[in-house]
């Protein structure tokens, strides 16, 4: 059984920066990073300021999102049983997060096999209601890739480690990836749900040459927006019923408007207290 | 509960008759207050807090040993189904003989409300919290007229007063109820749909319907009316 108990990378920052975070901080001073491990076949040790933060972080694994004091961030990744960061696989690099923003970091490959290091900002503006929000990004150890939906390419010649990013309306997409110009898939298809209010991001990773490419996914929630109205009535029906319920009323009674609203106060009356 | 509660319709001929007759007089006065009142989103609702982010279905990481650090959560990027939700199936307020079943609808192309053609039937906003959420505003609405059709229900929806129960069957056939907390006039323009389609913040049933004057050249009812419940 795969150990996934991580060391608090909260705490890590907090020794490292030497002040304390609040567990509730949710503040726009403060960034949300999470981060995607696309390296095949390599287990790693995450080192955040030289603390260990992810232990034994497995490939295909997502961790996060965290809420992080905006900053620089000094990230390493080690071997599994590395003592310490001072001999990384991959990094030390430095990772600046804005305050406000949302943040994925993944190690992945380059297009031409190395291991990278990879900041993506999340697009979480606020979606059109009804509409949800799809990034789809490259960082496999691949050429360019159109992104297939229905078969049809709905977006051409993504390179690594680059993304493109739709709004769609709430529906469910059947998303293929296949090599720049062609349309037989490489990974997919696969239906993949466009919910209102959520960012569904996708990553292609992995080699084409070690024949190991696959998708892995992170969802943000959370972007939604409110219809802008509720137009529940076309006809006038009931207007108009209201109105001749009036004329009726004042012919039959005579038009003694003063009467009528002395009737009513006496039901009404009658009836609040038959209500009590 | 007060199941035998007396309406004060059908009671007495004269009352009646002059109830009807004055049901525009006192309407008008009434409409008029109580739309002046509504103009004020107070008590409509709270605001509510920001976006959270989530990732796929987190799971808590297996703790080995006890730890007072904060865990990161760590789970494999694979992609999850969405929750499954819960519809509400039929709205029943006994007090005004509303009984109409409930659909799902989403947005229009112009980002209003859908809502089932037919006014005897209510649409349940199915991208908010649904029949069984614990946290914001479940939303129905209904045409209170629509051309070609009988004037719906939710046209008595302005006679309902606070206190007043009602009930929601859900696809899984439970049944909730709620009572009326508050009943509103907005003009359209400024219906406050933050607040009453919030998905977050203390649950509430919200069911919205025209009304007020009806303006036939737009062919739109100037007010929302808008009964906001809470569960019992």
């Amino acid at each position: 059984m795969r150990k996934t108990a991580a060391a608090g990378l909260a705490v890590g920052i907090i020794a490292a920066l030497g002040f304390a975070m609040p567990a509730t901080a949710s503040t726009t001073a403060n960034a949300q990073l999470s981060v995607l491990h696309g390296i095949p076949d390599t287990p790693v040790d995450v080192y955040v300021n030289g603390e260990l933060t992810l232990d034994d972080f497995q490939p295909g694994d997502l961790a996060g999102p965290l809420e992080l004091p905006a900053g620089d961030y000094e990230v390493a990744l080690t071997a599994t049983d590395a003592a310490d960061a001072s001999a990384p696989v991959l990094g030390p690099a430095t990772l600046t997060l804005a305050a406000g923003k949302n943040y994925t970091a993944a190690a992945h490959l380059s297009d031409g096999g190395d291991p990278s290091l990879k900041l993506f900002e999340n697009n979480t503006a606020t979606t059109a209601a009804g509409q949800g929000r799809l990034t789809v990004r490259h960082i496999a150890a691949a050429p360019a890739v159109d992104i297939l939906a229905g078969g049809a390419p709905v977006i051409e010649d993504l390179t690594n480690p680059n993304e493109s990013t739709l709004d769609l309306p709430v529906s469910t997409v059947s998303a293929a990836v296949a090599l720049a110009g062609t349309t037989d898939p490489v990974l997919g298809p696969t239906d993949v749900q466009i919910q209102d209010g959520v960012l569904t991001i996708v990553y292609a990773w992995g080699s084409a040459e070690d024949d190991n490419l696959a998708l892995a996914v992170q969802t943000v929630t959370g972007l939604h927006s409110n219809p802008g109205g509720v137009p529940s009535g076309n006809a006038g029906y009931l207007a108009q019923r209201d109105a001749s319920t009036s004329m009726f009323a004042m012919a039959g009674v005579g038009a003694l408007a003063i009467a009528l609203a002395a009737g009513s106060a006496i039901v009404v009356r009658r009836r609040q207290q038959a209500q009590r | 509960m007060r199941p035998g509660t007396p309406r004060a319709h059908g009671r007495d001929g004269l009352a009646m008759a002059t109830l009807i007759g004055t049901a525009l007089a006192a309407c008008l006065t009434a409409c008029l207050v109580v739309g002046l009142a509504a103009c004020t989103p107070s008590g409509a609702g709270e605001s509510r807090p920001s976006p959270t982010t989530s990732s796929p279905a987190p799971t808590p990481p297996v703790t080995t040993a006890p730890t007072p650090a904060v865990q990161v959560p760590v789970a494999p990027a694979q992609l999850t189904a969405p929750a499954a939700t819960i519809p509400p199936t039929r709205l029943r307020i006994d007090a005004i003989e509303v009984d109409m079943p409930v659909t799902g609808v989403g947005v229009e192309s112009n980002g209003q409300m859908q809502l089932p053609a037919d006014p005897a039937i209510a649409g349940w906003y199915e991208y908010g919290p649904d029949a069984a959420a614990t946290a914001g505003n479940t939303v129905l609405a209904a045409h209170v007229d629509s051309i070609d059709y009988p004037i719906g229900p939710l046209a008595s929806l302005r006679d309902v007063s606070p206190g007043t129960s009602l009930t929601v069957e859900a696809a899984d056939a439970s049944t909730r109820t709620y009572i009326v907390e508050s009943l509103n006039y907005y003009e359209k323009a400024s219906l406050p749909t933050s607040d009453l389609f919030a998905r977050s913040g203390p649950p509430a049933l919200v069911i919205i319907t025209c009304g007020g004057p009806f303006d036939s050249a737009t062919g739109h009812y100037r007010d929302n009316v808008v009964a906001i419940a809470r569960p019992q």
